[in-house]
C-alpha cells in the first residue's frame, strides 16, 4: 500500500483528490457520528480561558498549512502538489472536515499511528533483542487502528498478551522489558495510564502519593509471566508464556525464563533475603486478587482495572497524548508523567474530551475527528509559549517523526525509496543496515519526550546536507528537478511547483525573487534548481509540521 | 533540552553554563577585573580550567567479553587455565598470556585489575552497565561514560565532536538524558574523512547552497517558526563549520607519516588506534573503539589467540606513541569488555559468560604502570582480594580524568542521578 505512493507522488496525489471528491461515502454511519457538542464545548472552554488575560490568539491556519498538517498528522506523509491545488481551490464550506474524514479512512492512518506507538514502547526497551518484535507490534496496531477498535480493548491486549513475539504484536510491552515484573508494570502504567510509579520501586516518592508497597503490589500481577527464547521455528524468537507451575526458583530472580509463583518486595536492608510476599493490588482503585490466583485471571483483572471508567487516568493518558501530538502541547507534559499530583494546563478541557472519549467507548477515530475540528487544532502555528502564557492560543510546530520525515524526503526528491522497506510496518526498527534503519538511527526520537526537547543533531544536518544518496537523488534523471525542467521552461512556474512539492505551499513573492536571483547567478538552470531543492530540504520548515 | 538536563551539582555544563563559558572566553580578564563575574561564573571558569588540562580518554572496548585467562590473567598451573601459557613482561613479576607479546613489552606502563566483578551476565545488559554504571531501565535514559566525559571536558568552541566512537558497537546508551549534543559521533572505521562529513559538491557551490538555504529559512521564521529556525540555523552553522574545518583532517590517516602507521600495523584496529591518537591531539576528549567477536563459546583458545593477534601490536603502539609525544600522562587508555569467561572450559573448547571475576586494564592518565590490582583464587573462579565493582571502575576513570562523578543531573522525570552511583575509585592504581 504505502510503497505505491512513495513511487509516484503525482499519482498518489491524484488518488487522494479522487478520494476527496468521493467524500463522505467512504465513511460508515457509526463513524460519521461527529460529536459536535464536544467540539463546541472545548472551543467555548478555551475561549473562556483566553478572556482572563490579554492573550494573542493565532488566526486560523491557511488552507495549505492546514492541509499539510492534517496529512502529516493522520497519514504520516505530506500531500502531493495536485492534492494541494485541489484542496485550495475547493470551495465547499465543510472541506476541512471532509479531509479529516477521508484520511481517517485511509489505511496509512493506522500505519502512521502504529509506528508512533511502536516507538513509544520500544524506545524504552531494556532488552535489545526485543526489537525482533517491533514489526509485529506495528502490524498489529495498524490493523486495530484501521479497524477502529476500542482503545480499551487494544490497551487490555498488551496486559494479557501471550505468544510468539514475532507473531503477536500485543506482546511488545512485555517483551521490551524481557518480562521482568517491575519493569513491565512500570511501562504498562506509564504507557496506558500516564503514571510514573516506578520511582516508588525503591523508596516512597517524595512528590507523589504512591508508596513503595503499592508499586510492589502492582508488580505482583506479573510474577508468573516469563519471556523464553525459542528456536523451534525457522527463526530464533521469544515466547511470552504464563507459568503457573514454575520449578522452584529464588523469589525475584531474573524472570526471563521461568517466572515465579508470587512477587516478593525485597528488603532494602537485606537484599539477599527473600523479602515480603505481596498480594496483587491495583494502586489506582485498590482492587485486588488473592495470592495464589493463576496468571490468566490475575492479568485479566489488571487489564480490566487499568482500563476501567473508574480509573480516570486511562482516558486522560490517551486524550493527553493525542491532543499533544495534534495541537503541539499536552495538557500534561511530559505526556507520560500525568496523575493526581501533576499540574494540568486546562483541566476542564481535558475533562470534556476524556468524558466524551469514555462515552464513545474509547473510539479512537472519533477522538481524532473531535480534536481536529476544534479551533485549537485549526489555528496557525506559533512559537511555544512561555510558562506564564495561556496554552493553546496557537498550534505549536512539531518536529517530524522519522517516518514522516522519511516519507517527506522521498516525496520531495521525487524518487522511489531504495529500501522498499520504507513504509512497511515496523520498518526502521529491525537490526539491519538498510537505509530506513540508518535513517531511524539518525532521525528517530522517543515520542514520549517533550518536543521542544527533541534537539536536531549534527549527524542529522550532515546527512541531509552531504549524504551521497540524497545528493544523487537530487541530481537523478527521474527526480524532482529533472521533472520540473522537463515540464516547464518558465522558471517562476518551476519554483512554484518546487515549493508545492517540498513544503506543500506556494512560495512568497520574496522567495520567488530570491530563487530567481539565484537562478540568474547560477551557471545552469539545472544546477540552480538542484541547489534550490537541496536548500529547501535543509530548512527547518521542511523538518517541522506547522 | 534545558528541562531534560538540569544540573543540580556544582560544576558542569548546563546550557546556561556553556553560554556563560563562551561569554567568559570573550570577556577575558578585563571582565573578571571589572567584578561582573559571580560565583556560578567562577565555577564555570573552574570547569574551563579543568578542560584546559587536556585530559582525554580512549576506551578500547572488547565487545563480546574477552577471556581473562587468555589475556591478562593466565592460570597456567591450573586445569582451568587450559593450554594458554604465561609469558614474562617488562614489569618484573607480572606475567600475562602468551597471546599478547607486544603488550607484554609495555606492561610497565599498564595496570591490570584482575578482580573485576559484577552480576550481569547478559551481553546487552552488561555492556550497558559497564558503560553507564546502571542497569537499563525504561524510566531513566542513563548516559554512557563517554558522554559524561564529553560533557565535562568538551570544548564548546571546538569544531570537532567531543565524543567519537570508532567501529560498530552494541551499546545504545549514548548521551541519554544529557541530550543529543553528547551522543557519540560514530565512525564505522578509521581511514579517510567519515561519511557525510564532506560536501557533496565543490566547496564554492556548497557555500552558495548554504547561503541560499539560510535565506530560505526566513519565511518560516516570520510565520510562527522563530524558535525552530533560530535553533536550526545554529545547528547548520555548527555542522557546516565542522564540514569545512581544517581540523577534520585529523580523520585522514593518510596524513600520518609512514613509519608511524607502520608501528600501528596493518589491521583495522591499528588504524582505529592511530585515529584515536590523532583525535586526542586535535582536542577530542572522549573516544571509544569497539572490537567485536570475543564471545568465544566454542574454540576459545584459537579464537581468542587470533583476536589478541589483532589487538596486540596496535595496543602496544598506542601506548608507546602517546608516551613518545608526552600525551600519556593526560590520556587514560582503558581496555575492557562487558564481563569475563567461565573458568571451566566447556565441551566445545569454549568458555561461557562469567561476570563474577574478570579483568580490565588501565594505562596513562596518572595511572601507575607495572602493577596488578586484585587477584582471584587458584582456579580463577572467585575474587580473593580487592574486588572492583563497576561503580568503582567508573569512578577510577573519573578520578583519572579529574571529572566529577558526584554531579547530579536531573533525569527526564525530575529524579537526580549521579554520574556514578556509589563505589570508590581504585586509588592504588595511581600509585
Amino acid at each position: 500500500m504505502r510503497g505505491k505512493w512513495l513511487f509516484g507522488g503525482i499519482v498518489g496525489g491524484a488518488v487522494a483528490s479522487l478520494a476527496l471528491a468521493a467524500g463522505d461515502s467512504v465513511l460508515s454511519a457509526a463513524e460519521n457520528n461527529t460529536p459536535q457538542k464536544t467540539i463546541q464545548r472545548v472551543d467555548a472552554q478555551l475561549r473562556t480561558e483566553f478572556q482572563d488575560v490579554s492573550v494573542k490568539v493565532a488566526p486560523p491556519a491557511d488552507d495549505a498549512t492546514y492541509l499539510r498538517r492534517v496529512w502529516l498528522d493522520l497519514v504520516g506523509q505530506p500531500p502531493a502538489p495536485k492534492a494541494i491545488l485541489a484542496f485550495v481551490h475547493d470551495t465547499a464550506a465543510n472541506k476541512r472536515r471532509r479531509l479529516v474524514d477521508t484520511l481517517l479512512a485511509d489505511e496509512r492512518f493506522g500505519n502512521n499511528w502504529a509506528q508512533y506507538w511502536t516507538d513509544v514502547i520500544f524506545y524504552r526497551r531494556s532488552e535489545e533483542r526485543a526489537l525482533i518484535g517491533a514489526r509485529a507490534a506495528t502490524e498489529y496496531l495498524a490493523k486495530r487502528f484501521n479497524d477502529n477498535d476500542s482503545w480499551r480493548d487494544i490497551a487490555a491486549s498488551f496486559v494479557t498478551a501471550e505468544g510468539d513475539v514475532r507473531e503477536d504484536g500485543a506482546t511488545a510491552v512485555i517483551m521490551a522489558q524481557a518480562g521482568r515484573p517491575e519493569e513491565t508494570v512500570s511501562e504498562l502504567t506509564r504507557i496506558f495510564n500516564g503514571i510514573q510509579i516506578q520511582c516508588a520501586q525503591c523508596h516512597d516518592h517524595p512528590t507523589d502519593r504512591w508508596k513503595r508497597e503499592q508499586f510492589h503490589h502492582l508488580a505482583a500481577f506479573f510474577p508468573r509471566v516469563a519471556v523464553r527464547p525459542s528456536r523451534m521455528g525457522p527463526q530464533r524468537t521469544f515466547l511470552v508464556v504464563a507459568n503457573n507451575f514454575p520449578a522452584f526458583r529464588r523469589p525475584n530472580a531474573n524472570n526471563r525464563f521461568a517466572g515465579t509463583l508470587e512477587h516478593n518486595m525485597p528488603d532494602l536492608n537485606a537484599p539477599s533475603a527473600p523479602g515480603e510476599l505481596m498480594q496483587p493490588v491495583f494502586f489506582v482503585t485498590g482492587e485486588k486478587v488473592k495470592i495464589g490466583t493463576d496468571d490468566a485471571f490475575r492479568r485479566s483483572k489488571l487489564a480490566q482495572w487499568m482500563t476501567s471508567d473508574k480509573n480516570p487516568w486511562f482516558a486522560n493518558a490517551f486524550v493527553n497524548r493525542v491532543w499533544s501530538e495534534l495541537v503541539g502541547e499536552g495538557f500534561y507534559e511530559p505526556v507520560d508523567d500525568i496523575g493526581p499530583d501533576r499540574e494540568c494546563s486546562s483541566a476542564a478541557t481535558l475533562a470534556i474530551l476524556a468524558d466524551s472519549f469514555v462515552a464513545s467507548d474509547h473510539n479512537v477515530k472519533n477522538l481524532y475527528r473531535t480534536i481536529m475540528a476544534t479551533e485549537a487544532y485549526g489555528r496557525a502555528s506559533g512559537p511555544r509559549r512561555t510558562p506564564i502564557e495561556t496554552p493553546f492560543a496557537a498550534n505549536c510546530s512539531q518536529p517530524l517523526r522519522d517516518g514522516q520525515l522519511y516519507a517527506s524526503l522521498f516525496n520531495a526528491l521525487g524518487v522511489s525509496d531504495p529500501a522498499t522497506a520504507g513504509g512497511r510496518p515496523g520498518a526502521g526498527f529491525r537490526r539491519q543496515r538498510g537505509p530506513r534503519v540508518l535513517f531511524k538511527n539518525v532521525f528517530g526520537f522517543d515520542p514520549s519526550q517533550r518536543r521542544d526537547e527533541v534537539g536536531g543533531s549534527i549527524p542529522q544536518a550532515l546527512t541531509l546536507m552531504n549524504s551521497s544518496q540524497i545528493n544523487r537523488a537530487i541530481a537523478s534523471r527521474e527526480g524532482t528537478v529533472s521533472q520540473l525542467l522537463h515540464n516547464t521552461d518558465d522558471d517562476q512556474e518551476a519554483i512554484v511547483v518546487l515549493y508545492l512539492r517540498v513544503l506543500a505551499r506556494r512560495p512568497s513573492k520574496r522567495e520567488i525573487e530570491t530563487c530567481l536571483a539565484y537562478r540568474a547567478e547560477s551557471p545552469s538552470r539545472r544546477e540552480a534548481f538542484q541547489d534550490m531543492l537541496w536548500s529547501l530540504i535543509n530548512t527547518a520548515e521542511f523538518k517541522y509540521r506547522r | 533540552m534545558s528541562h531534560q538536563h538540569q544540573n543540580t551539582g556544582r560544576t558542569g555544563s548546563h546550557p546556561a553554563n556553556l553560554a556563560r563559558r563562551r561569554f567568559l572566553q570573550t570577556i577575558g580578564a578585563g571582565g573578571l577585573a571589572g567584578g561582573i563575574v559571580n560565583w556560578p561564573d567562577l565555577m564555570a571558569l573552574k570547569a574551563e580550567e579543568l578542560r584546559k588540562k587536556g585530559m582525554a580518554c580512549i576506551i578500547l572496548w572488547m565487545q563480546g567479553a574477552p577471556s581473562q585467562f587468555e589475556t591478562f590473567s593466565p592460570k597456567p598451573g591450573h586445569e582451568n587455565g587450559g593450554e594458554t601459557k604465561a609469558i614474562s613482561t617488562a614489569a618484573s613479576g607480572i606475567q600475562i598470556s602468551e597471546n599478547l607479546p607486544q603488550v607484554a613489552k609495555v606492561m610497565d606502563r599498564l595496570c591490570v585489575i584482575r578482580s573485576m566483578s559484577s552480576k550481569e551476565g547478559s551481553h546487552p545488559r552488561a555492556t550497558f552497565l559497564m558503560h553507564t554504571g546502571y542497569v537499563p531501565t525504561a524510566s531513566v535514559k542513563y548516559p554512557e561514560i563517554g558522554a559524561h566525559i564529553a560533557q565535562q571536558l568538551g570544548d564548546s568552541a571546538s569544531e570537532l565532536p567531543s565524543f567519537v566512537r570508532i567501529g560498530r558497537s552494541r551499546i545504545n546508551a549514548k548521551g541519554g538524558f544529557l541530550g543529543v549534543d553528547y551522543n557519540p559521533y560514530v565512525v564505522d572505521r578509521a581511514g579517510g574523512i567519515p561519511d557525510n562529513a564532506e560536501p557533496a559538491t565543490s566547496t564554492k557551490r556548497y557555500r552558495r547552497r548554504l547561503a541560499l538555504r539560510d535565506s530560505l529559512e526566513t519565511h518560516y521564521a516570520e510565520h510562527g517558526g522563530k524558535q525552530e529556525v533560530a535553533k536550526h540555523r545554529k545547528l547548520y552553522r555548527k555542522s557546516s563549520q565542522m564540514v569545512m574545518s581544517p581540523q577534520m583532517s585529523a580523520f585522514d590517516l593518510s596524513q600520518e607519516p609512514e613509519h608511524i602507521r607502520k608501528q600501528y600495523g596493518d589491521s583495522q584496529f591499528g588504524a582505529d588506534c592511530l585515529l584515536a591518537r590523532r583525535l586526542v591531539e586535535a582536542g577530542v576528549p572522549a573516544i571509544e573503539i569497539s572490537v567485536g567477536n570475543w564471545d568465544t563459546h566454542f574454540d576459545n583458545f584459537s579464537r581468542t589467540s587470533e583476536l589478541c593477534g589483532q589487538i596486540d601490536q596496535p595496543f602496544a603502539a598506542l601506548i608507546r606513541d602517546l608516551e613518545a609525544r608526552g600525551m600519556l600522562d593526560k590520556t587514560l587508555v582503558v581496555w575492557t569488555g562487558e564481563f569475563g569467561r567461565t573458568p571451566r572450559v566447556n565441551a566445545r573448547g569454549g568458555r561461557d559468560h562469567y561476570p563474577r571475576a574478570y579483568n580490565a586494564v588501565l594505562a596513562g592518565g596518572g595511572v601507575q604502570g607495572g602493577q596488578v590490582i586484585g587477584k582471584t583464587d587458584a582456579s580463577g573462579e572467585s575474587v580473593q582480594d580487592r574486588p572492583v565493582g563497576v561503580s568503582d571502575f567508573l569512578r577510577t576513570i573519573c578520578h583519572s580524568l579529574k571529572i566529577d562523578a558526584d554531579i547530579e543531573h536531573m533525569s527526564g522525570i525530575g529524579r537526580p542521578i549521579r554520574v556514578v552511583d556509589g563505589g570508590e575509585p581504585v586509588m592504588e592504581a595511581f600509585g
